[in-house]
């Protein structure tokens, strides 16, 4: 297999965002080495800068229907690569605008904080990208390296610490499954590119598949894989617990999607017995284990463990629909979550304290903020009218459409024992009384980041059409998946056509 | 203009909550004023459209169509009939009398008023809506505001209070709980109610779903799949698809309906909840259920629902014996409003069972007037309540020399909720069981003895709280001098002995929507009445044909060719 490695300018503007987002990352580093005095909100508002120039120079590639590939397949541009893109750098922008208050908290390397955060976001582009077997190795370690220094980063805080060293530990784990995996279905089909591998039903092959799966499985924290997710998220710093509950499901979603939708298809009968149970798995456990929860921060960790099992049900559908829904839902559930995980940022700020009893009587002391809070829960619960609501039922859709009535019915059942741990903590916010009646102030940042999550959250549920055109349109590649060579990687573009 | 009064009635109090929003809690006379606004508009759109709809056209009128999303096959789609409308009236004067009942809440006015006037505007939008997505989207929507009503403005069981021993706390909260009937928290309530309707709305969603993919018409709209959606004689589990699907519907909807042996969440509901709260949730949630299924399940499924509707007729006895008996042995004036209310929707289920033209028009026109009957009830413990605080009736008693007016006016919802002469429930009760005696003469025997049953408890709780000896401690209670306080009342004593007096636009509407309909289920024309006014009763119309019905007096002849060709309208 040889490597075609000559590039022209024009197949290096696909490279656009990525290399200006690398620029501007070096530009945020020499910034911070060279001002030492300034204050790390300048940081924050020159990466958002950076973010949001590339959210704007990726809007543009998708307005343009930009696409293409590079270096012999292994890095693609279609328009689902763009929509992961914008999903991982709209996250990122708003997790550094949720954090500006609270990195105060972190007694060194302050400026480094959005460093990290905005390489992560970087690996994640690649991932949204990643079309090849090495790609995507080296863009999941990429992303996930920003990652093991984050989780760890409130230094003197011992949960902070013991949950840096369990994802590390765990995460390389999964990397190594990952690189076995990677070098067994090498070995079986002699193909590194999705779109050209044509498996067939050997041992090497099924057992090189799974050790994959259980790798992504890791990262979008799909149950049995999950057991490093409560105690991270609850160790974490919140902006990077809100971080790692996002943007990396997403990436991995986009990595999934392309692995069984193209390298995969021809197993469609075998993974969606697979999905199908990991769906059921942690829909159920996320859920159950929740109801259990006295944090926010780890409630929030398993009802995340159980909207990956919804977004799978997706993925077990297998068809272009199933792929839309996807995509639709974790916009859905950017905006609930980053908003959700805002209020806890600012309700911790404020009161101290990530415990839900502490919640009590947070309609006294902030409407907005109990309002804004009570709005994200239910939007993922999935009550209309409220974008969760539009991005269930697309799922469920798309899942009765193949007939996966089993899976529709556990996901139906979910609902209602999600519907009741988040009504636990409407219930403290809005019944309960406070302990301590002084208001929650809020910072303006922050309100941002709370008006944004808002407004996605009413408009996608109220109006969702916009939003269900453009993900239709981004998935349109899988629109004739019938066997494994379905997707052709679109014609090179001339450019801006 | 005329032709968006759908949108005004929906939109209007949606319009409201949305002002609220920017409105301090600091005035609350603006708070009152913009939620009496919105609602006034509401009411005044509602009434128009009641007198607006022609009976004679009959089918959808006033039909709005938006595209919502192509790729899911989903429109806004939104039209009244002879069903939808009078329901749509029923929550709009409900809603204007529960801004007014709710006039003296001080705590969180303003949330208060929103939640109220989401929930209101929900369940009016599920009477309108003729899309599959959106009948669901604002059945869910309604139980939410609920919640929050019931547990931030909601109240204790005076058992609940009472329980203040340690090993009573712990009890409390815990599961076994659930078995410690009457002494339940508002948190309990609250929560109960979302998760059984939470539970059985997913339920119906199932069904719902089965309906879109089997009818392979990638579309939710009702008016076409009840045309061309053809679910029949699909095996599925050992039975036909049809069936499932209508079972779950069925049940899906009658939760909140709600039908013996899923009524446990109803009467806590309201015990627990604000009057206003109570006034909507008996007045007009509780009827989602039943219009849910004629909706769904009547239009989309009409040979199964021949074929199953006697599940209904078997377990609307039980409702009706059930929520008798315990609502006369209920010690909550709460509590007694809220099973009668239970055991009251068991004479709907029985309306819609024997699926003639009569009795399903009675169950149609039943609906409406309990809503009014049922309104008076709660708003008017609902005062006694604020006036004691405390709505255990063997402490409560003598207090008509406190209180005339509301005396006067219990007297007068009692008389309707037991259905006496001159208010409109008396109308449709007649209906129900003439209507149903031909086919079920059992379930009409135990109604008439429900009736009496009703009675019985109804006037038990009268002299329990008004006559009597009265305790000392209620003598600093006072009555409704207020216009605000007294309109709520006069208002509902107006529209429920207006109509029992009048009731003939009420009858044509009702029979404009459920002719056709039945038609459709039993394959038998509707009775007109014969030329000669004189005594053709006893005479069929048409072979296999029910009884002409005593109360037919229809005017117009009708065939059935003429409602098919209206079904297009």
């Amino acid at each position: 297999m040889t490597f075609d490695l000559t590039i022209s300018v024009a197949d290096l503007l696909l490279l656009l965002p990525e290399i200006f987002l690398t620029c501007w990352l070096c530009v945020v580093l020499i910034v911070d080495f060279s001002c030492p005095r300034l204050p790390h909100t300048r940081l924050a508002f020159l990466s958002v800068i950076g973010l949001a120039a590339t959210l704007a120079c990726l809007a543009w590639f998708d307005a343009t229907h930009v696409s293409g590939a590079l270096f012999g397949n292994m890095f693609v541009l279609d328009r689902m690569a763009i929509f992961f893109k914008m999903f991982v750098v709209g996250s990122t922008a708003l997790v550094i605008l949720a954090s500006m208050q609270y990195v105060d908290r972190f007694t060194l390397f302050r400026g480094e904080y959005y460093f990290l955060v905005v390489m992560s976001a970087l690996g994640m582009m690649f991932m949204a990208s990643a079309n090849d077997m090495l790609s995507l190795f080296v863009s999941i370690e990429f992303s996930t390296l920003g990652f093991y220094i984050l989780v760890g980063y409130l230094r003197e805080d011992l949960t902070s610490n013991e949950a840096g060293l369990k994802f590390f530990v765990l995460g390389v784990f999964a990397a190594g499954l990952l690189a076995y995996g990677i070098s067994l279905v090498y070995g079986e089909t002699g193909k590194l590119v999705f779109s050209e591998m044509t498996p067939t039903h050997t041992t090497g092959t099924m057992i090189g598949f799974l050790l994959i799966f259980a790798a992504l499985g890791f990262k979008i924290g799909a149950v049995p894989f999950h057991s490093w997710i409560p105690d991270t998220y609850h160790g974490a710093p919140t902006p990077v617990t809100a971080f790692l509950s996002i943007a990396p499901k997403g990436a991995a979603f986009a990595i999934l999607i392309r692995l069984f939708f193209v390298a995969l298809a021809s197993f469609k009968p075998i993974w969606v017995l697979l999905l199908v149970a990991v769906s059921i798995l942690s829909m159920t456990y996320g859920n159950i284990v929740a109801i259990a929860q006295r944090n926010i921060k780890r409630l929030l960790a398993y009802s995340g463990i159980a909207q990956v099992g919804n977004v799978l049900i997706g993925l077990a559908a297998g068809t272009k629909m199933g792929s839309d829904a996807i995509l639709f839902y974790l916009l859905t559930y950017l905006f609930a979550n980053i908003g959700a995980f805002a209020v806890v940022i600012a309700v911790a700020q404020a009161i101290g304290s990530e415990e839900i009893d502490d919640y009590s009587g947070l309609n006294r002391r902030s409407p907005f903020l109990a309002f804004a809070m009570l709005l994200f829960l239910l939007s993922l619960a999935g009550v209309p009218p409220l974008a969760g609501f539009i991005g269930k039922l697309y799922i469920f859709i798309a899942a009765v459409n193949e007939g996966l009535y089993t899976l529709i019915t556990v996901g139906l059942i979910n609902i209602v024992i999600s519907m009741y741990y988040y009504l636990v903590v409407v219930k403290k916010m809005y019944i309960n009384e406070p302990t301590d009646p002084s208001p929650v102030s809020i910072s303006g940042p922050m309100k941002a980041v709370v008006y944004i999550g808002l407004a996605g959250t009413l408009v996608i549920g109220i109006y969702p059409q916009p939003v269900i055109e453009w993900v239709v349109d981004a998935t349109l590649m899988f629109s004739n998946m019938v066997g494994p060579s379905a997707v052709v990687t679109p014609p090179l573009p001339p450019f801006g056509g | 203009m005329v032709e968006y009064i759908l949108l005004y009635i929906l939109f209007a109090p949606f319009a409201g909550a949305l002002a609220l929003i920017f409105v301090s809690n600091r005035q609350p006379m603006l708070v009152r004023g913009i939620a009496v606004a919105s609602t006034f508009v509401c009411l005044v759109a509602a009434v128009y459209l009641f007198y607006a709809y022609d009976p004679v056209k009959g089918g959808f009128q006033f039909v709005q169509k938006f595209q919502w999303s192509k790729e899911l096959g989903i429109a806004l789609h939104l039209g009244v009939d002879g069903i939808g409308t009078p329901l749509v009236l029923a929550s709009a004067v409900l809603l204007f009398t529960g801004v007014f009942v709710s006039w003296h809440i001080t705590d969180r006015t303003k949330e208060f008023y929103i939640w109220l006037l989401i929930l209101a505007a929900a369940t009016i939008g599920v009477f309108m809506s003729l899309d599959l997505f959106f009948l669901y989207f604002f059945y869910e929507m309604s139980v939410i505001p609920m919640y929050l009503l019931l547990g931030m403005w909601g109240s204790h069981t005076k058992k609940y209070l009472e329980m203040t021993d340690p090993e009573g706390v712990k009890l409390r909260d815990s599961v076994g709980f659930i078995f410690n009937f009457g002494a339940n928290s508002k948190e309990y309530a609250a929560m109960k109610l979302v998760l059984f309707l939470s539970a059985f709305a997913v339920v119906a969603l199932m069904g719902i779903l089965l309906i879109y993919k089997y009818s392979g018409l990638n579309t939710f709209d009702i008016l076409v799949l009840r045309e061309q959606a053809n679910l029949m004689n699909i095996p599925a589990l050992g039975t036909t698809l049809d069936k499932i699907i209508w079972i779950l519907v069925f049940f899906g909807f009658a939760s909140i309906a709600p039908i013996w042996p899923l009524h446990s969440w109803s009467p806590v509901g309201h015990a627990a909840a604000p009057a206003a709260t109570s006034m909507l949730h008996a007045g007009v949630l509780m009827k989602l259920g039943h219009f849910s299924i004629i909706r769904v399940a009547f239009e989309i499924l009409p040979d199964t629902t021949r074929e199953l509707m006697p599940i209904a007729a078997v377990l609307c006895v039980f409702s009706i014996v059930y929520g008798g008996l315990v609502a006369f042995y209920a010690k909550d004036t709460k509590y007694v409003i809220g099973y009668s209310s239970s055991s009251h929707m068991g004479y709907v289920f029985l309306g819609m069972a024997a699926l003639n033209y009569v009795s399903l028009s009675g169950a149609v026109i039943y609906m409406f007037a309990h809503a009014m009957a049922t309104g008076m009830l709660f708003a008017m413990a609902g005062w006694v309540y604020d006036q004691t605080h405390t709505r255990d009736l063997p402490s409560l008693g003598g207090l008509s020399n406190k209180m005339p007016f509301i005396a006067g006016c219990f007297v007068v919802g009692c008389m309707a909720s037991i259905g006496m002469p001159g208010t409109v429930n008396f109308i449709a009760e007649v209906m129900i069981i003439v209507g149903s005696w031909n086919k079920y003469p059992l379930q009409v025997i135990v109604a008439v003895l429900g009736i009496v049953l009703t009675m019985a408890y109804l006037f038990n709780m009268m002299r329990a709280v008004f006559y009597g000896p009265m305790s000392q401690k209620y003598s600093h209670t006072r009555d409704a001098v207020a216009t605000v306080d007294r309109l709520p009342l006069l208002v509902m004593i107006a529209v429920s002995v207006g109509f029992g007096i009048f009731p003939m636009q009420l009858y044509d509407v009702v029979r404009s929507g459920v002719d056709p309909l039945v038609a459709k289920i039993t394959y038998v024309a509707p009775v007109a009445r014969t030329d000669d006014e004189t005594g053709s009763i006893g005479r069929d119309p048409a072979p296999g044909a029910d009884r002409p019905p005593l109360l037919a007096t229809h005017p117009r002849p009708r065939s059935l060719t003429s409602y098919a060709s209206r079904e297009h309208e």
